[in-house]
């Protein structure tokens, strides 16, 4: 047996399993050691079996599918009669525009930005409470959100795929959203209409996300000194630096309550202003190429409380309270201080249990939690005893 | 409607008599105009209630019309007749209070409050293909989805139809139906059946059409899920080529999630077979914004789909 497999198993002999909500109507899957084929349509009866079968095969991934179905181990789709699905939000690193240059321990940190974003898009635009929505380190590189709610259970593929559209603001149109309208002549200059934009911070939506992005950016642009302002206007696609010096001149303090009022003059600028303001309010849900699996109405989730076979972490479950508080490295790690002999593949810096670990290629003694992450990452080896 | 529905079965009258006695003449005579309203102009009329009578005579009417619909037997009729009755409600509800159409909402189990409607319903009656239906489009708070008063109408309109279609897909009226009105029953099965025909046009050249087309063909044949915006690429480019609803559907069949009765009423929709705008198909900006562009050595210089479709198939 594999060190991996060995430190799996001695964690399966009493594992920290969190079934899933109607565990008896789901599909599961597996993959064991040293195999690439999943093992598929699999359920269990009594939460028992599901523990009887991860110490008897002590698989490297295990999962269960976020659909409840009528005969959850029928090998065809159309045999297994969907019943309706969890909502599920996976966030990971993978997805993120420049998760190739960082560490692990930085990319989880910015996933874990992605995942506050979705928790208050979730909480405040859709109103789900702390009861609905379960929050899941994944053991990999990123967080799951689990969204368990009666009203989201039917939702179909196109509908959790305009939920996600939402969330991620794709086809968002920031004209519509942001409602322009000609104001009367004399309120501004006395002659002319000017073509103004009325935000308001305090509405609901996308409409009140913009509008207070807007405005917290012109305050900083304001606080700004005058060149650091500009550097930062042209920035902005579309924004050359004439434009950029007429919109920084042309915030007096007059122009800034009225910005504040929610009065927005020149609209095309500020529309230009809101495009990058909804890239970073929008969560990155997935990468461009890639489907996006939360609408899918029959995937494969990882079982809460499993080890990942890439880390030999454990897909844990985090306290929405808690988030900040969260370290994978710490909280999600299961195996002890024992010593262990492995030999280090690549030279690196690490932080787990909260103990900063230099480690020099060649052979080391690393204590267990530390060894099994390396080996689990193909970053260490250990001869068999 | 319910109340409706509850009131005609405390008024204790047998389908015999509704279906034989001269007391109902007017009530049969109406119900087969609701049916022909339906498939001449896509719409029930409303007509003027002055009277106790007449609104007994309307109220009788429609289960006769629906005993008329379900004995000509065909799916495009009930379709058809399904849409009418719910564009009847929505005409009515602009006319009404509020509350009527809180009334309305709540028989058909939606939630609505005031002009507030739960996303999850708003979902499955909004046509979200449209870029202004689309969610992110929408102001929500809360779970609920803020609408003027007409758009709520035109949700509970779609719940409407919805319900009449499932109520009636698969309903058998009795046997004596067909004898009472057969000759009304055949003259709208004569039309129903020229309606069909005068739908289906010219051949497709399928090796005609572009990549992005052929790759959004591909995907929805393999079950790939494919967005919102591809599918309604597709269906538009499809239309517009001169394709019929039923060869659009049967490339739709493999999806995933494929739900014969919604497709087919989406693909009406953009067809404009339902609302009468036949939405246009996305230029190639559009499309390449979408990130379904996969262009081949003929579409340089192209700038919409139909336009290499109309280069090629000449060929």
């Amino acid at each position: 047996m594999s060190f991996l497999r060995r430190k799996f198993y001695s964690y399966y002999l009493n594992p920290r399993i969190e079934f899933p909500p109607r565990f008896d109507r789901r599909e599961y899957a597996f993959i064991l050691f040293n195999e690439d084929t999943m093992h598929r349509h699999i359920s269990f009866s009594s939460r028992n079996d599901i523990l009887s079968y991860l110490k008897m095969n002590v698989p490297a991934h295990a999962y269960y599918s976020s659909a409840y179905y009528r005969h959850p181990s029928a090998e065809r789709m159309m045999d297994k009669e969907w019943m309706g699905a969890d909502l599920i939000f996976d966030l990971d690193a993978d997805h993120l525009p420049n998760a190739r240059n960082l560490s692990y321990e930085e990319a989880l940190k910015e996933v874990k930005e992605e995942l506050k974003k979705l928790l208050s898009f979730l909480m405040e635009d859709f109103g789900f409470g702390e009861r609905d929505i379960k929050l899941y380190f994944s053991g990999g590189r990123g967080y799951h959100c689990h969204v368990c709610n009666e009203k989201v259970l039917e939702l179909g593929g196109q509908e959790r795929r305009e939920v996600v559209d939402y969330i991620t603001a794709r086809g968002l149109d920031i004209k519509k959203v942001m409602g322009e309208k000609n104001l009367p002549a004399e309120k501004f200059s006395g002659r002319f209409s000017i073509k103004t934009i009325k935000i308001n911070p305090n509405q609901g939506g996308w409409q009140g996300r913009i509008a207070r992005a807007i405005i917290d950016f012109f305050k900083r642009i304001k606080n700004m000194e005058g060149e650091d302002a500009i550097k930062e206007l042209v920035k902005i696609e579309g924004i050359g630096e004439k434009t950029a010096r007429a919109i920084y001149d042309a915030l007096t303090d007059e122009r800034m309550k009225r910005i504040e009022a929610g009065l927005l003059d020149q609209s095309t600028e500020f529309r230009k202003i809101a495009k990058p303001l909804v890239t970073k309010l929008a969560v990155s849900l997935h990468s461009e190429a890639d489907e996006p699996v939360t609408a899918d109405i029959k995937r494969l989730i990882r079982l809460p409380g499993s080890l990942h076979g890439k880390t030999g972490l454990r897909v844990t479950g985090i306290d929405i309270k808690k988030i900040d508080d969260f370290d994978p490295l710490t909280d999600a790690v299961v195996f002890g201080e024992n010593s262990v002999k492995v030999n280090v593949l690549k030279k690196m810096e690490i932080t787990m249990m909260e103990n900063h670990f230099k480690i020099e290629k060649g052979e080391a003694k690393l204590p267990e939690y530390l060894a099994v992450f390396l080996v689990a990452r193909g970053l260490a080896e250990v001869r068999p005893p | 409607m319910k109340e409706a529905k509850e009131w005609v079965k405390e008024q204790k009258v047998s389908i015999e008599e509704i279906l034989f006695d001269d007391l109902y003449e007017r009530a049969r005579e109406r119900g087969v105009e609701r049916v022909r309203q339906a498939v001449d102009e896509g719409i029930v009329r409303e007509v003027a209630m002055v009277s106790e009578a007449d609104c007994i005579m309307e109220i009788f009417s429609y289960p006769i019309a629906r005993m008329i619909v379900a004995s000509v037997e065909s799916d495009y009729l009930v379709r058809r007749y399904a849409l009418a009755e719910a564009k009847k409600a929505y005409e009515s509800m602009k006319n009404e209070e509020g509350s009527f159409i809180d009334y309305l909402a709540r028989e058909m189990g939606v939630e609505v409050s005031g002009n507030e409607i739960y996303f999850t319903d708003y979902l499955k009656y909004a046509p979200t293909w449209d870029i202004n239906w689309k969610l992110v489009n929408r102001e929500m708070r809360k779970g609920y989805v803020l609408l003027s008063k007409s758009e709520v109408a035109r949700l509970i309109q779609e719940a409407i139809r919805k319900k009449i279609y499932n109520e009636l897909a698969f309903a058998f009226a009795p046997p004596e139906v067909k004898k009472v009105f057969k000759d009304e029953i055949l003259g709208i099965k004569n039309k129903v059946i020229f309606k069909e025909e005068k739908r289906k046009v010219g051949e497709v050249k399928e090796e005609g059409f572009p990549p992005c087309i052929k790759n959004l063909i591909a995907a929805v044949k393999a079950g790939i899920n494919v967005p919102h915006v591809g599918r309604f690429t597709l269906v538009t480019f499809l239309n517009a080529v001169g394709m019929d609803i039923e060869e659009i559907l049967k490339i739709f069949a493999s999806s995933p999630d494929f739900n014969a009765e919604k497709t087919r009423y989406q693909i009406e929709h953009i067809t404009g077979r339902i609302s009468g705008t036949v939405y246009a198909t996305p230029k190639c900006d559009t499309i390449r914004t979408w990130g379904l562009c996969y262009p081949d050595e003929y579409c340089r210089n192209i700038r919409h789909p139909l336009f290499y479709y109309r280069r090629r198939a000449r060929k």
